[in-house]
């Protein structure tokens, strides 16, 4: 009876891996499933030299030995457990020649397992067009391992691979890195108290939550109970264990493979070269910014006018069409309003998403993380940091649950800290309507002076951003490692139906999320604007007309008056002028002051609140922008919004920390109200602070 | 519609807009713990 040796094809999905047993198998495979699981088994035999048979098992991919899939479980459960018929005799571990540096962690982890394990380096015959080269004597000696450089779609490296896989008794079992060397006490306790079982098959019992039941869990099943770390510290250790065994990878590979892109010959590494060039790279990601929020501004203006004037009408029609009364007034001048306020910048906010959809799609957005990740780390933050940074652009709140892969606590903590900086899907009304007020609506070589404000805005969140993370790393005294591991997809031409969806979603959650608030606010606003205490208000009438008596004024002017003192007696009126002196420094009236305060929920209501405002008591068909243009300086005289008011007012909103959910998540994540309440008074001194200069000094 | 039912309907609005805006920010949901092995963020990382 011929030999038969068990052996375990493993590696990361999209490898080769099936290529590789395919390859190795030929025809002699069959598929069936694991036992109890829908997971696809798939097994074959392949003839070796000296009439040796490999029964060969194709695992299902997996990143590393921490299941997190029925699919892994799999793996794990196979190589913990001796006892089971298809326990390898050697693992064939199949990587990647582009992403070996991921594909090791897996191998590295196989390794410590004690299994006797070969190292399959898949797709060589790309290493000519990706510009890489292999020194696989170091890599042997570094990994203790032997390597075959296969490639299946050119049929070479199987034969050496059936060699190497027939003399698995020559390999060594011992493991190339000492992973117990994050915590050295907890593993030697580990170690004493089971002196008799493997180390790392230990640690993954204990850390793993997968279903060990075909393993000999009876023999280690009081390691379950082994008291001595919490299931958080736990999780730590194994984040630690990811880093120390990407420094040995990272380590590893700077001899053992060179990526020169000058001799790559491949489409996708020539545009690589080009888009994350140093310089090219940062230029190429400034001008197609610029060219994005040209295209927000020249798109869009069609269809905001067309809803501006919409609401105008409808709030009109309301009020005309419906029985006069308090439900009608609150429907015309606070609902509709406040709604129009928001509704309007729909085609702005899609036009943002659609932009960065397509560059996410395209793969570009990964090049810009790569790109950026060089000049992070000047600023203390991590590559892992550009991706809250970016969608952060979107919107801060889930920016700040995105740092939760940020290893590294001192860099998660900055990322949080500073994420609020950058410009928010909130923040986009009150820059576009401010920035339609006071910009001149011109161009120089084709480029809008608003699109650049717009953008200069942007890079002025960016920079704060990264300003404030500088200043943070000085002086946050926190010590930490951290690394950063991108993949790099392929450049393909974005999905339409994928883009459709997210462009959707995203302004469905913006409308939604921030409508319900806009709306509830929009009615407390109206009746805060429409009730008032004392005479000043309840006597409006009679005070303007025994005032106005010697002047011959129309019914229609007089009203105005009228409606005037209301509101400015009104209950909104005192609070507005209570906090008028801290603000008219900054070339704010009371009006505003209250759309800063009922702003401080969420920035966006600032628009729907001085919407509503400017609407109370107003009969005119008139659009929101109309409306905040013809509002006067009641003390300089001239309109309210003019540059110098106007750049102070986005100068505010860039800096002040306006949103409370933001804020509460930060206490969340940072599990104290420490980090939130300085994140609010230092963001809300250096904004007032800022916007102070800038209306002192333009004025 | 007469001035009472616009009333109403007004601070029934007023009442509706506050009772959200409580919900929303200042209303404290109790969260399920999170057990130790359910999928964590970090996992489909490596």
């Amino acid at each position: 009876m011929s030999k038969q040796i068990n052996v375990a094809l493993i590696g990361n999905p999209n490898t080769g891996k099936t290529s590789v047993f395919n390859a190795l198998t030929g025809l002699n495979q069959k598929v069936g499933n694991y036992p109890g699981i829908t997971v696809e088994k798939k097994e074959g035999i392949c003839k070796l030299s000296r009439g040796v048979k490999a029964h060969i098992i194709d695992l299902p991919g997996t990143y590393s030995l921490n299941a997190s899939s029925l699919d892994e479980n799999v793996v794990i459960e196979l190589l913990l457990n001796k006892n089971d018929k298809d326990f390898p005799d050697v693992a064939v571990v199949v990587s990647d020649v582009e992403n070996l540096k991921r594909n090791l962690l897996l191998f590295t982890q196989i390794k410590d397992l004690e299994i006797p394990a070969i190292l399959v380096i898949n797709m060589a015959d790309r290493m000519r067009y990706k510009g890489i080269s292999l020194d696989i004597p170091h890599l042997e000696e570094q990994l203790n391992t032997k390597i075959a450089l296969v490639s299946t779609r050119k049929n070479y490296g199987i034969a050496e691979l059936k060699e190497l896989i027939s003399n698995y008794r020559e390999l060594s079992t011992a493991p190339c890195m000492h992973a117990s060397e994050i915590d050295k006490d907890y593993f030697d306790s580990l170690r004493k108290a089971f002196p008799d079982q493997l180390l790392y098959k230990l640690w993954l019992v204990i850390t793993q939550d997968v279903n060990f039941g075909k393993t000999d869990r009876n023999e280690i099943e009081p390691v379950a109970d082994f008291k001595t770390k919490s299931k958080s510290d736990l999780k730590r250790l194994q984040q630690k264990e990811t880093i120390k065994r990407y420094q040995f990878i990272n380590e590893t590979l700077k001899k053992g493979q060179i990526i020169d892109l000058s001799t790559a010959k491949d489409l996708r590494i020539k545009l690589d070269r080009i888009l994350t060039h140093k310089v090219w790279g940062y230029v190429i990601f400034f001008l197609i910014l610029l060219t994005i929020f040209q295209a927000i501004y020249d798109w869009s203006s069609v269809p905001m006018d067309f809803i501006d004037s919409t609401f105008a009408s409808l709030s009109e029609w309301t009020k005309n069409v419906l029985p006069a009364g308090t439900f009608t007034n609150l429907l015309s001048e606070g609902i509709i309003p406040g709604l129009g306020g928001i509704v309007i910048f729909i085609p702005q906010i899609a036009f943002l998403f659609l932009f960065i959809s397509v560059l996410e799609e395209t793969g570009y957005m990964s090049r810009v993380v790569f790109l950026m990740d060089r000049g992070m780390r000047r600023f203390g933050l991590s590559g892992k940091s550009v991706v809250p940074l970016i969608s952060g652009t979107a919107c801060a709140i889930p920016a700040i649950m995105a740092t939760r892969n940020i290893e590294s606590w001192k860099e998660r903590l900055i990322t949080i800290l500073v994420t609020p900086f950058t410009t928010c899907s909130a923040r986009l009304p009150v820059y576009l309507i401010i920035i339609s007020l006071v910009i001149p609506d011109k161009r120089f070589f084709g480029l809008g002076y608003q699109a650049m404000t717009l953008m200069l805005l942007y890079l002025i969140g960016f920079g704060a951003a990264l300003g404030s993370a500088m200043i943070l790393n000085k002086i946050l005294k926190i010590k930490s490692k951290t690394f950063f591991v991108v993949e790099m997809p392929n450049y393909k031409l974005p999905l339409p139906k994928n883009v459709a969806l997210t462009v959707i979603e995203k302004t469905k959650a913006f409308v939604f999320g921030a409508g319900k608030i806009i709306l509830a606010i929009s009615i407390i606003l109206w009746f805060l604007a429409s009730y008032g205490p004392g005479d000043d208000f309840n006597k409006a009438e009679e005070i303007i007309t025994a005032e106005y008596a010697n002047q011959n004024l129309t019914d229609d002017e007089l009203q105005q008056h009228v409606a005037s003192q209301k509101l400015e007696h009104s209950f909104l009126g005192i609070t507005g002028h209570a906090i008028e002196p801290a603000i008219r420094p900054l070339g704010y009236d009371w009006k505003i002051g209250i759309a800063l305060v009922s702003s401080f929920a969420a920035r966006e209501v600032f628009v729907g609140t001085l919407a509503t405002i400017y609407s109370v008591g107003s009969d005119d068909e008139e659009t929101i922008k109309n409306r905040m243009a013809g509002e006067v300086n009641p003390i300089l005289g001239g309109p309210l919004f003019n540059f110098a008011s106007g750049i102070s007012l986005l100068l505010f909103y860039a800096f002040a920390m306006q949103c409370m959910s933001t804020l509460a998540i930060v206490q969340r994540e940072t599990n104290s109200w420490k980090w939130p309440i300085l994140q609010l008074v230092i963001m809300s001194t250096f904004a007032y602070i800022i916007a102070l200069i800038a209306f002192q000094v333009l004025k | 519609m007469n001035d009472t039912i616009q009333t109403i309907l007004a601070f029934g609005a007023l009442a509706l807009a506050l009772l959200f805006l409580i919900r929303k920010f200042f209303w404290k949901k109790s969260k399920k713990k999170r057990a130790f092995g359910d999928a964590h963020d970090c996992d489909n990382c490596h």
